[in-house]
This record gives C-alpha cells, structure tokens and sequence, in this order.
C-alpha cells in the first residue's frame, strides 16, 4: 500500500472544511427538516410568515455555505493528491515499471476518503451537541411551537457517509487521471509544464516580468487567491450584520467559516506557487536577489487580485443582504432596512491587510532560509 | 585577489561525520582561469560553493580582497555574490516561463547593466531573444546560461561541469565562447570538471582526491576549446 493512514493525517485542511461544512448544512437542514414537521400546527399569521423565513434562510445558508465549502474541499483534494503524486513520482513510477496497473495504484488514494469521513462525522456531532441550543435561540420570539430535536437518518447519510464516498471515488478518479504519464517520465521526475507566453513583448525589469510570467503561468491560483479574499471579506461583513439580522450566534459561525475558508485557500495556494517556484527562488538567491525582491516577485502578482477579491467581497454581501431583507424577510417585522455598513468594511480591510501581509512577511522569511546548495546537487 | 585558508567542511551528524574538505588552501590571482579537476566525491563542488559563497566553512577563511566570507551571514553572503559572482551550471537552470532576453536580464538588472543584448549577440544567440527555453538546444540554452551570468558583469566567474550535460561539438562552442568573453572582459573564471582535457585551456590547474588538493600546475601556453582533446 503506497496511501498509508500516516499520510492523510497531513491533510488537516481537507477535515476543517468538511467540519465546517457538514457542521452548518447539518445545524439548519435539521432544523430545516424538524421545522417542517410541525408546519401544520402554525396557526398565526406571524408565525406562518416567521416559518418561511426560517424555511427560506436554512436554505439559503445551506445552499451558500455547502456549495462554497464542497468546492473547496474538492480543490483542497485534488491539490492534495496532485502533491502527493508530485512529490511520490520516483515510488510511484518504479510500481508502475513493475507491472501494477494504473488503477491498482490509484486504488489506494480510496484512503482520502476517511479524512472526509472524519471531518463530516466530527461536523455532524458536534452540531448535533448544538442543535438544542441553537434551536432555542432560532426560536426565541416563541413565533413557532415547541418542538424537539430529531434524528434523521437520511441527513446522516447524505452529509456524513456519501461526501465521504463521494471523495474517496474523485481522489482515486484524479490519481487515476495523474498517473497517465509513462513509468520512465515518472521515475525521472518529469513535469510535464505548459510554459504560457507573453502576448506582447516589453521591456519590464526581470522582477516585474517574473510577477507577470507567474501570474500568466498560474491562472487557477489567481482565482483561488481572489476567491480566498472573497469569503473572508463578505462572510466577515456579513457577520456583522448578522447580529441584527439573524443572531449572534450566527454572526459567529459566518465569521469563524469566513476566517478558517480563506485561510485554508489562501495557505494551499501560496504554498502551491512558493512550491511551484522554489528553483526559481532558489536561483535568484544564487545570483543575489535578497528575500524581498523574491517574495515580490513570486507572490506580488497576486496581490492586486486578492484586494478584487475583497472589492467583490464587499459588494456580493452587499447584495445578498439587502436581498434577503427585501425578498426572504420582507413580510416580518422588526426586521431594518439593510444599509452598507461602511465601518464593518473597514474593519474588515484593516484585519485583511494585516492578515495578507502577515502571510507574505512569513513566506519571506522561508525565502531567506531556502538552501541555495540545494540547486547544485541535483 | 581570492584567499583560500585551511578550509575544513564536513556533512552529516557527529557520530556519521563526512569530512569533504580537509584542509584546504589556495591562492587565486585575478583575471586567472583556474580549473578544479577531481573524480566524483573529491569535494571539488564543495570546494565551489564554499568560495563562491553558497555555503559557509566549518573551519578556515576565505577572503576576496579584504572580504572575508567565513564571517558572513546570509544576508551579507547575498549582497556578495550580488556584486561579484557570476554561475553556470551543468543543468543551466533557466528561468522556463520567461524568454531568452529576459532570462538574461535577471543577471543584468542585478548590475544595472543596459547592454546586456549586446551579450546575447556576443554568445551567438542574435535574433533568438524571444524564444523560450524549451524551444532551444542544449547547447543554446546553455550559452542562455552563460550570457545570464556575464550580464551581471561579475569579478569572478564559476562553472560547476558546465559542458557535462553537452556533446562534443557544443561543448568546445559553449567553452570557445566563454573563453572570448573572459579575454574580452577580464574577470577571473573557476571551473569545476572531470574532464582532464579541459584543464589544458586553464592557467592554472588544481587536482582534488578525498578532500584534499594533490597536486597544482600551471599551463604556460593554455589551449584553446579547439585544440584539446575530448
């Protein structure tokens, strides 16, 4: 067995966003589910207009987090398995050299699934320890009849078991598709790289080059890096809002799913373009390039994505709240009119900023302890 | 210029301890062609990165002119090999997303140097600026290599097996053109090789085995890339 058990406990990133993700979808589709059964016993107006809302905003919320958060776990597999093949490839080639098949050795990163398993099962306990809570505070205006907490098979099925089976088959359909390449290529540690050209030649400085060369080169990790920026700045603002709007409780889990989603995306794909260009880095310092020129090099294309990020960010949340108190909560009252809260904004860029450049002051420093003899002994 | 004094280096832990360099000392004078000769495991490359400033010495000095390396920290070690080494090396190590001239350029921004096509053209590679690595010989990106190197106008100049990876034909061209540019710019040029047929364009020769420095001898009349063997 190539996958041993010893390496998915690296994959940490892949069990705190399947956590987070089962954990919300399983709080509100449960109380989705339970709020249903007791739809004919709403006899008053204000109740049958507050069910709705409740209705409407657990699938919402479900929808919104769940999608975000599966396509994420998705991408954070596929990198993880793409590394792992990446940095397997010589183990990986001399099995293929001896005859196993490309399946039988695929076969084995079924064991990914189990990461997922552990993280939506841990996700769906851990909001079933909340659900009595959570069902008291969502219901706190006694608007709807008591009802209890119940079990639903079916959800456990569908949050816990299938996503876990579901990974399992998409980390040995990605390996399957990694492992194309020939047993030699493999054992020699080929890449195979689409070098992207320039569209139009300048004369840029080689340090503005290489930042442009690297943000054409890697495509995907601007939409990543963009995509990172985005969840920490509308799921941040909304939290805010959140307060009012929903509850506090609520308010906190947008922010902690915020925070730890942007920085899982933002850590893979620095890690990804610092890893993509380590002999790049390492040569630059050869010649006398100091840490900081290289950061700006490596990692200063995708800068000016992630501040388009938290723009878009700032409008998406925008938009979806005053939607949702104009549309979802519009027969309730009590509920203000949503306005752009410019002092959340702020607030939000100022913790981004220092977030982001904490990120790349750390990054730096890895720059300066990268070994430049390395290069040599290959 | 150059000052090697009882260079010591060893690898691994204590009670596996690896001694590479044992002792080693040598003069390098400027504007010199001084060639390392040794079989694999001699501690030739080693001995390279230890002067070039891309690893420090356990025990012993090296000093440029009043520079002494051996007290540098990183940081400093960087600013010196900015201001005065030049590499190339067996595997070129192209920059693969970024063109000829711009490869180039990442030695020539290093030195604020503007002429640095006029080096492309000097290494044979006029009209082949725009092309990218994998879109050229071994050979031609090996001369990439070199042009990168020269462009940031470094006072000493260090080839670890540059013709290693390279036939014949190209290599004596890749060596022909190296050796041009160093009568024509002057700087002093230290080169790591097994092949003992190269030491004969060299002024200076220095035989390695087991870490340590066997014998030296000078060429009076060095050959040129033509006239050695292969």
């Amino acid at each position: 067995m190539i996958v041993s058990f010893k390496d998915i406990f690296k994959m940490t990133g892949i069990l705190i966003v399947s956590f987070c993700a089962v954990f919300v979808c399983a709080l509100f589709l449960n109380f989705y589910l339970d709020v249903l059964g007791i739809e004919d016993m709403i006899t008053t107006e204000t109740g049958k207009i507050f069910y709705e809302a409740q209705c409407n905003t657990a699938k919402m919320v479900s929808a919104l987090s769940g999608g975000c958060l599966l396509l994420t776990t998705v991408v954070l597999l596929c990198f993880y398995v793409g590394h792992y093949i990446d940095t397997h490839k010589k183990q990986l080639g001399i099995l293929k050299a001896l005859g196993y098949s490309r399946i039988a050795i695929a076969k084995d990163f079924s064991v990914f699934g189990f990461v997922v398993l552990a993280g939506t099962g841990l996700g769906y306990f851990c909001a079933h320890l909340l659900m009595p809570y959570f069902y008291k505070v969502q219901n706190k205006e006694k608007y709807l009849p008591q009802f209890e907490v119940a079990y639903h098979p079916g959800l456990c099925m569908a949050l816990v078991v299938f996503p876990a089976v579901f990974f399992a088959l998409l980390a040995v359909g990605y390996s399957f598709h990694r492992l194309k390449l020939p047993a030699l290529s493999l054992i020699r540690e080929k890449t195979v790289q689409r070098v992207v050209k320039a569209k139009k030649e300048s004369d840029l400085p080689f340090l503005t080059e290489l930042k442009k060369g690297n943000v054409r080169q890697r495509k995907s990790l601007v939409f990543f890096i963009t995509f990172a920026v985005f969840c920490f700045s509308s799921m941040m603002q909304m939290s805010g809002s959140m307060d009012e709007l929903g509850s506090r409780m609520m308010g906190i889990m947008t922010m902690s799913i915020g925070v730890v989603l942007a920085c899982v995306t933002l850590f893979i794909a620095t890690t990804s373009v610092m890893k993509a260009n380590e002999k790049t880095i390492t040569m630059m310092r050869v010649f006398g390039y100091d840490a900081k020129d290289c950061t700006k090099a490596v990692l200063g294309g995708y800068r000016p994505w992630a501040y388009l990020g938290f723009a878009l960010g700032s409008v998406y949340q925008y938009v979806l709240l005053k939607f949702a108190v104009r549309v979802i909560f519009a027969d309730m009252e009590g509920i203000p009119d949503y306005q752009f809260d410019f002092p959340a904004m702020c607030i939000t860029l100022i913790v981004f900023v220092l977030l982001y450049e904490a990120v790349q002051f750390v990054y730096t420093r890895n720059m300066a302890k990268v070994s430049v003899k390395e290069i040599m002994l290959e | 210029m150059i000052k090697i004094e009882n260079v010591h280096k060893a690898y691994g832990a204590a009670d596996s301890r690896n001694e590479v360099l044992k002792g080693i000392s040598l003069d390098i004078e400027e504007g010199d062609f001084v060639v390392i000769l040794g079989t694999s495991g001699s501690g030739k490359s080693t001995l390279l990165n230890v002067i070039s400033g891309l690893e420090s010495a356990d025990k012993g000095k090296v000093c440029y002119d009043t520079k002494d390396l051996s007290v540098m920290n990183e940081d400093d070690l960087t600013k010196f090999r900015k201001e005065y080494i030049g590499y190339i090396f067996q595997q070129y190590f192209l920059l693969p997303n970024l063109s000829v001239d711009k490869n180039v350029k990442m030695g020539a921004d290093l030195a604020g140097n503007k002429n640095y096509r006029e080096i492309i053209k000097a290494i044979g590679l006029d009209g082949k600026e725009k092309k990218y690595p994998h879109e050229l010989s071994g050979g031609e990106q090996q001369r990439v290599s070199v042009a990168r190197a020269l462009a940031k106008k470094p006072k000493v100049l260090y080839l670890d097996e540059p013709t290693g990876a390279l036939d014949e034909e190209t290599g004596r061209l890749v060596l022909d053109y190296i050796c041009k540019l160093k009568r024509d710019l002057g700087f002093t040029m230290v080169m790591v090789t097994h092949n003992q047929n190269i030491a004969d364009m060299a002024n200076t020769v220095i035989s390695m085995n087991s870490g340590k420095i066997v014998k030296t001898w000078h060429n009076e009349r060095p050959k040129t890339a033509y006239e050695i063997a292969w």
